[in-house]
């Protein structure tokens, strides 16, 4: 790679001569080091918006000549008729973006719904007729790594590095030591909270709870003083939102499900009958069956089951994404009557926090997003992968100012230079809380990288939780099933 | 001769089709229920362990407690709705004012779509906001919303209520078609005779109704072994298993934990009990044909 080479000597020169220069005259698509993730803070993710200039075209150039002459398949979940406007925009001028920097490169795009893509992939490689190049929500990837349908691919095959990236980010798509990905997105999950119902309730209005204990004690208190649920909690099984929720619980508490939580995780070593783990669950009985303070339909609830109670003014507390007061404004403007006064009272009352710690202080979120992966040729539509259009599409999908864009509603740029941009800028402006919601990045935890994790987060996890929420088995019994049935699959095997 | 020949020219097409679309899967699932498919193989690295999915299914308690709760969610609700359908049947076949009305009425349940029926009766049922609770709350007879499908001792019933409520229109209709072979000379006689309602219905209605009832009852099980949507979507299976069946358990194995060996061996075993239930249903059919044939 002779012009990466290049690109790291000439950004080493530069660098000796003069750091503010290296800033202004950059021309590789790498930009290493220009973040400080140990400063992350709102305050800081405020800061730094706005503060560099980037160019897609001129940077991708240097990787892949903007002549270049070729054609790339792309299947990603786009913009649908339920996102806003904004989300479409974005989506066009990309597209205009990159006929624009790649003239001569033709594009073979589809977007296909989230819940549709992972089923349609699977079925195209079966057939030898999946497409180049497709974006993965950020667990997706890995059991395709694992059945050997995605070629390697690291941040230097683009012309990124890995710092460019967030580490837990470059964690999901590396599997057994191999990257074969690179994030395009992410983004964690916050606390939120109804302040009147707070007030009301006797609790600081303007501060979230700090600690899990102190969750399940606002989730009584609000619950014996006012009779509504006071924390919304999730365990249906099945059911992504489930462990979405529950593990960062558990994860604060010290617990996992492997040891997806340690700096080096292995993810041979079952955790998830630990003491920490145990308390996670313990606190969630406290709360289902002890407390009664969180809803009843909890076990067959969704997040979105939660928004209706929410909006109403009959939830105290839930956890969400950063979209989460985008889409309680939209139900607000939709409401009408006495309902339309209640729910603009809630949105005006609506407030974000961080997620809360575990008795020793550690904060935990999930790691969310989305990643991008290269398919073998042999399991392409016509048996060939232009590497080259490949390379150019995702240099420009991932650069700083197209990955800010292109997630501007409900995530983060997954090349953490995005945060530099006007277009971050614009972002913290004009979007509520994505200050806070940012703020989390670096508490984030990826589910474990193996092809076994959806299987043990989307069934296992939401079973033990059924199991001892519903008085089946204690809390001990729960977690030591729930741990026998993840050893088992770890090891390959496991009953039904 | 000819012409025999020109028949199986003209179903040729029907019968590819049939062996593309039903023939192969059933020959793949049956294939893939001998291989064991852990998460990190592809299919076509798949290992072959000849019986031992099925033994994984055979031995496993989960496995029994499932198929008890099939077989209860199965016979009560093929009872149930057989015998509100019998009762809407007989109500409507006599002459009344407002008849059409109350046949297109009833008619609804059957007409509407599972999908959305399952999510306006999980609402209804809601564990903190349903519309039973509310409105047995505003009359005072309850002062907590009750619990009905987050609980695990009810989930499964109040799941057959909404199967029933779902599927005895059927029932109606087949019966109400039944009803039209009784002789109403027959009735007739047995009024003239001084036989009551009753022995009018047990000892002329019902006889005539034997094989219409018996098509009715074998459809209703076979409907009710295969059905997917109610459960799925009010409960999952949930909670903590408790409304699971075999066909939700075989869609959460193969589409939930990508376990494709063991779910197509789960659908072998769910494939022969229908083949036995296709063969009495097949047999009740074709009965009166025999008779005819015979005579």
């Amino acid at each position: 790679m002779h012009t990466k080479t290049g690109r790291r000597l000439l950004g080493l020169s530069m660098a000796v001569l003069s750091a503010a220069t290296m800033l202004t005259t950059a021309t590789t698509a790498s930009y290493a080091q220009s973040v400080d993730l140990s400063k992350w803070s709102p305050e800081y993710v405020k800061s730094i918006a706005g503060t560099k200039q980037f160019d897609a075209a001129k940077d991708c150039g240097a990787v892949v000549p903007n002549d270049y002459t070729g054609s790339v398949s792309y299947w990603y979940t786009g913009p649908f008729e339920a996102d806003p406007e904004i989300a479409h925009t974005q989506d066009k001028a990309f597209w205009a973006a990159f006929k624009a920097a790649y003239p001569n490169i033709t594009t073979d795009v589809q977007s296909i719904t989230y819940n549709e893509l992972l089923d349609k992939f699977r079925t195209s490689l079966l057939g030898n007729s999946a497409p180049a190049v497709i974006r993965l929500q950020i667990l997706g990837g890995v059991e395709f790594a694992a059945k050997g349908y995605l070629q390697p691919l690291k941040p230097e095959d683009v012309g990124y590095t890995a710092a460019d990236f967030w580490p837990g980010a470059l964690k999901s798509v590396t599997y057994e030591g191999v990257s074969y990905g690179l994030p395009t997105n992410n983004e964690t999950m916050a606390m939120i909270w109804n302040a009147k119902v707070f007030k009301d309730a006797g609790l600081d209005p303007e501060n979230p709870p700090a600690t899990w204990d102190d969750v399940v004690s606002y989730s009584k208190t609000i619950h014996e003083k006012l009779g509504i649920p006071g924390y919304g909690l999730v365990a249906k099984q099945n059911a992504g939102n489930t462990p979405f929720r529950f593990m960062p619980q558990m994860w604060a508490y010290g617990g996992g499900a492997l040891d997806e939580a340690s700096a080096e995780p292995g993810y041979k070593t079952v955790e998830i009958n630990n003491a920490g783990s145990k308390a996670a669950l313990q606190a969630a009985y406290q709360m289902y069956a002890v407390d009664k303070s969180v809803p009843t339909s909890a076990l067959t609830n969704t997040q979105g089951e939660n928004q209706a109670p929410f909006i109403a003014g009959k939830l105290g507390m839930m956890i969400a994404h950063p979209a989460e007061y985008a889409k309680m404004t939209d139900l607000a403007s939709k409401a009408t009557g006495s309902d339309k006064a209640v729910a603009d009272e809630v949105v005006a009352n609506m407030r974000y926090g961080l997620i809360p710690t575990g008795p020793d202080g550690k904060r935990a979120v999930v790691f969310g997003g989305s990643n991008i992966h290269v398919v073998k040729p042999e399991f392409v539509q016509g048996g060939k992968v232009d590497e080259q259009a490949v390379k150019a599409l995702i240099c420009f999908w991932d650069s700083p100012e197209w990955s800010t864009k292109l997630a501007w509603v409900g995530s983060n740029p997954g090349n953490i230079n995005g945060f530099l941009t006007d277009a971050m800028k614009e972002r913290l402006d004009t979007i509520k809380f994505l200050d806070v919601t940012t703020s989390m990045l670096p508490n984030g935890i990826p589910f474990p990288v193996i092809p076994q994790a959806p299987e043990i987060m989307n069934i296992i996890v939401p079973d033990m939780l059924q199991n001892a929420l519903t008085g089946t088995m204690t809390v001990d019994q729960a977690a030591d099933d729930a741990a026998t049935k993840v050893q088992a699959i770890v090891d390959g095997g496991g009953g039904i | 001769m000819w012409n025999s020949r020109f028949d199986y020219l003209y179903v040729a097409p029907a019968i590819l089709v049939m062996l593309i679309v039903i023939g192969y899967p059933i020959y793949y699932t049956i294939e893939l229920s001998f291989f064991n498919t852990p998460a990190s193989l592809a299919l076509s690295a798949k290992q072959f362990n000849g019986l031992d999915n099925y033994a994984t299914i055979l031995t496993s308690p989960i496995f029994w407690k499932v198929t008890w709760q099939t077989v209860v969610w199965t016979v009560v609700s093929t009872f149930f709705a057989f015998v509100l359908g019998l009762g809407a049947a007989l109500a409507l076949h006599r002459e009344f004012v407002g008849r059409g009305f109350l046949r297109a009425l009833l008619l609804i349940p059957w007409v509407v779509s599972a999908v959305a029926a399952s999510y306006v009766w999980k609402w209804l049922y809601h564990s903190d906001f349903g519309a039973i609770s509310a409105m047995l709350s505003g009359l005072g007879l309850i002062d907590r919303p009750i619990n009905f499908i987050d609980n695990t001792s009810t989930s499964l019933y109040a799941l057959i209520v909404v199967n029933v409520w779902k599927e005895f229109s059927f029932a109606m209709i087949m019966l109400m078609a039944g009803l039209q072979t009784v002789p109403d000379t027959l009735l007739r006689a047995a009024q003239v005779d001084g036989a009551s309602p009753w022995q009018r219905f047990w000892h002329v209605t019902f006889p005539h109704l034997s094989g219409v009832s018996m098509v009715t009852l074998l459809l209703l099980a076979v409907q009710n072994f295969n059905s997917f949507i109610i459960p799925w979507i009010m409960t999952g299976g949930g909670p903590a298993g408790s409304s699971d069946i075999w066909i939700t358990h075989i869609y959460q194995l193969a589409f939930g934990r990508q376990r494709w060996g063991v779910a197509s061996a789960y659908a072998v075993i769910l494939f022969i009990v229908m083949m036995v239930l296709g063969y009495f249903y097949v047999r009740a059919l074709t009965k009166g044909d025999d008779a005819r044939a015979g005579a």
